[in-house]
């Protein structure tokens, strides 16, 4: 049990307009992650779902049941807030035990489920401990050790990590993801940190302005966007876009010129839409870390102004004559790149994405299936 | 250049280091604030050390000539009633605080965690009669005390002393609870706690140390304030606490200074060791690790 639909959700704070109307559907034991820039409203989505803010219109239904307006633990939820939100006056023990404590549950049980909730959490050496004498990482541990001992359906996390300091958030992250298998619970969890969402999460929902910009598995978002907005928020430097003008559209794409080179990106376009989109500036999207020096199927220039030698790759930022942002580009570590002098760069045809003047993305022809290694080449003898 | 007042320079903030000119000014400054907050007590305890026949000697000596704590057997035989008297003022401070945090803890609380129409003009409301003071309004309190057959009760001292105290008391825990995160009241909202488990069981603990400063505010505020209502609400003797009781020591031919300087010191001692006892619970940082900050 762990199903959560949410169906037609608005939320109005004054005359804001914070979400307005969210439908998705949660499966039962799914890791699924709401990431959008400050203000999109996951943040309000969540307290929605959990109970701390009322919905102004819309139903949460888990399990079959709408839950607008029962109380968080009639909801079968449990939420770990991103300050801790830890009783500094009680032990870590009487912390994690504290949900229990409110149900009157019997003694043997509460130390029962406690030292579980700590053994799972490596926080058996803890339990007298207060708070304040915690590390960051423990903290956080002991406020998932709280959500735990209740064994809700649904956890909640709201941006449990963003307080750690970078090193901790990675272990965090691969031990929030291993809690997640060993308990099999439904997990919702907020963060604006594209690097959590892309590791975590089973599927995405990448939220824009109280909208859903788009919902998937990581892959099909880095891989086949819908629009602008998810095409440059998930991705690390952010895709690169370029107007082109369309010469015209067959089975095989759409054919675009751009700076004089014509060219054809493997999308597909229905028969009906072909002959409209002649002439149209439509918008290219390339992702920086698909570029490269030399020759291939666009060649362009590029004077880059700021280099970045990271020893894993090296990467430039130039900026393109009359536009305004960067041009980005990720080459090899190896590569050595001096500021201020023009370079070819070049990207293949079917590592394009192509947009319209909408923003909205022209499906690629790739499948996402055939983009990853064969089970049976991994288990292969050498 | 080494500096002869700190032992500890090298091991100080730049910003706490002082010239050490500096430190001799700081310290001047400070003696005679000191001074001018401790001359009268030091004067009232000499007077208590000196024969009567002294005090009013010509020329005036400052230090005693065979002082002796005489004053302090004599002062229970001139006065039989003075041990009660203390005992009135700490009753009556004693109950108009547990009346004020019985009151004030919960409405403070109402005030920092929750939003309602017209917060702002109460808290305003509270501000504005804590302005006057009791005695501009004692004409109409006699009345309403009389009404109510309050006068020479001890009630009729410990009800205003407490009504007077409340608007002060809420404006100080309010603003220490404000800084208790809110997010403690959603977590436990979350795990299934109630509206007054949460008060109970997360906000009080972590509050403490602000109620035991209120406490003690609203102690020394009650103390200090209960002379002007005991002296034009009660006429009763065996209820008067310790200001009004120290005019027993102003006898019809001449005032026994020494006894009554003796007294006062006396009459303070209780009320000290219940502050300091007080004082231990003001352990700060109570909230260390509740929320990243």
């Amino acid at each position: 049990m762990g199903q959560l639909s949410l169906k037609e959700i608005k939320k109005v704070f004054g005359t804001f307009e914070v979400v307005k109307g969210v439908s998705l559907d949660v499966q039962e034991g799914e890791f699924m992650v709401f990431v959008g820039p400050s203000g999109c409203g996951k943040s309000t989505l969540l307290r929605m779902i959990a109970g701390l803010e009322h919905t102004t219109s819309g139903d949460i239904v888990i399990d079959g049941k709408r839950v607008n307006d029962l109380p968080p633990v009639k909801r079968g939820i449990a939420m770990v807030f991103q300050s801790y939100a830890l009783y500094p006056h009680m032990t870590v023990y009487e912390n994690i035990a504290f949900p229990l404590r409110v149900e009157k549950a019997p003694e043997a049980e509460v130390q029962r489920k406690v030292d579980e909730a700590a053994r799972i959490l490596h926080l058996e050496e803890r339990l007298q401990q207060k708070p304040g004498n915690l590390s960051g990482g423990q903290r956080q541990r002991v406020a998932i050790g709280r959500a735990i001992v209740r064994a809700p359906e649904i956890f909640l996390f709201d941006e449990p990590l963003s307080n750690l300091d970078a090193a901790l958030r990675a272990d965090m992250r691969i031990e929030l993801t291993r809690l997640h298998k060993q308990l099999g619970a439904t997990m919702i969890y907020v963060t604006h940190d594209q690097v959590e969402a892309m590791t975590m999460a089973d599927r995405i929902v990448v939220l824009n302005g109280g909208y859903i910009a788009q919902v998937g598995p990581p892959l099909e978002l880095y891989h086949k966007p819908q629009n602008t907005f998810v095409a440059g928020f998930i991705g690390n430097p952010r895709m690169n876009f370029l107007p082109v003008h369309c010469l015209g559209a067959s089975d095989q794409g759409v054919q675009i010129d751009l700076n004089g080179q014509s060219l054809t990106i493997p999308v597909m376009v229905p028969a009906s839409d072909r002959s409209a989109l002649q002439g149209k500036t439509l918008t290219l999207g390339i992702r920086p870390e698909h570029m490269a020096v030399g020759s291939g199927d666009v060649v362009m220039t590029a004077t880059p102004s700021v280099v970045e030698y990271l020893g894993q790759n090296t990467i430039g930022y130039a900026r393109l004559p009359d536009r305004n942002e960067n041009f980005c580009f990720v080459l090899n570590g190896t590569q050595v790149m001096p500021e201020n002098t023009t370079i070819n760069l070049s990207f293949a045809a079917a590592d394009c994405h192509l947009f319209d003047a909408d923003g909205m993305a022209f499906e690629r022809r790739i499948d996402l299936a055939q983009m990853t290694v064969p089970h049976a080449d991994l288990v292969e003898a050498p | 250049m080494v500096n002869p007042f700190s032992r500890h320079d090298s091991t100080r903030a730049m910003i706490d280091r002082y010239r050490w000119w500096e430190l001799i000014c700081i310290y001047c400054g400070i003696a005679v604030f000191l001074f001018f907050m401790l001359a009268p007590f030091l004067e009232g305890f000499l007077v208590s050390l000196k024969p009567l026949e002294q005090l009013f000697s010509s020329p005036y000596t400052f230090w005693p000539e065979n002082g002796s704590f005489a004053a302090y057997r004599t002062m229970w035989d001139s006065v039989p009633m003075f041990a009660l008297y203390i005992f009135n003022s700490l009753l009556i401070s004693a109950v108009s605080t547990v009346i004020v945090l019985v009151l004030v803890v919960p409405a403070a609380y109402a005030f920092a965690r929750f939003k309602f129409k017209g917060m702002g003009l109460v808290l305003g409301g509270f501000l504005a009669v804590s302005m006057f003071s009791g005695a501009v309004l004692l004409i109409p309190l006699f009345r309403l005390m009389r009404t109510l057959g309050m006068l020479n009760t001890y009630w009729a001292m410990i009800i205003p002393g407490a009504a007077f105290l409340i608007p002060a008391a809420i404006w100080l825990l309010r603003t220490y609870m404000m800084r208790i995160p809110p997010e403690l009241n959603e977590a436990a909202y979350m795990d299934g706690a109630s509206q007054f488990y949460t008060f109970r069981r997360v906000i009080l603990p972590i509050a403490r140390p602000g109620i035991v400063v209120v406490a003690i505010m609203t102690f020394i505020g009650a103390y200090a304030q209960q002379f002007i209502f005991a002296l034009t609400f009660n006429s009763k003797t065996e209820y008067m606490p310790l200001p009004v009781g120290l005019f027993a020591y102003f006898g019809k031919q001449e005032v026994i200074w020494n006894e009554l300087m003796a007294a006062s010191f006396v009459g303070i001692a209780p009320a000290l060791v219940i502050i300091f006892f007080l004082q231990r619970y003001l352990v700060g940082g109570l909230t260390a690790g509740a929320v990243k900050q």
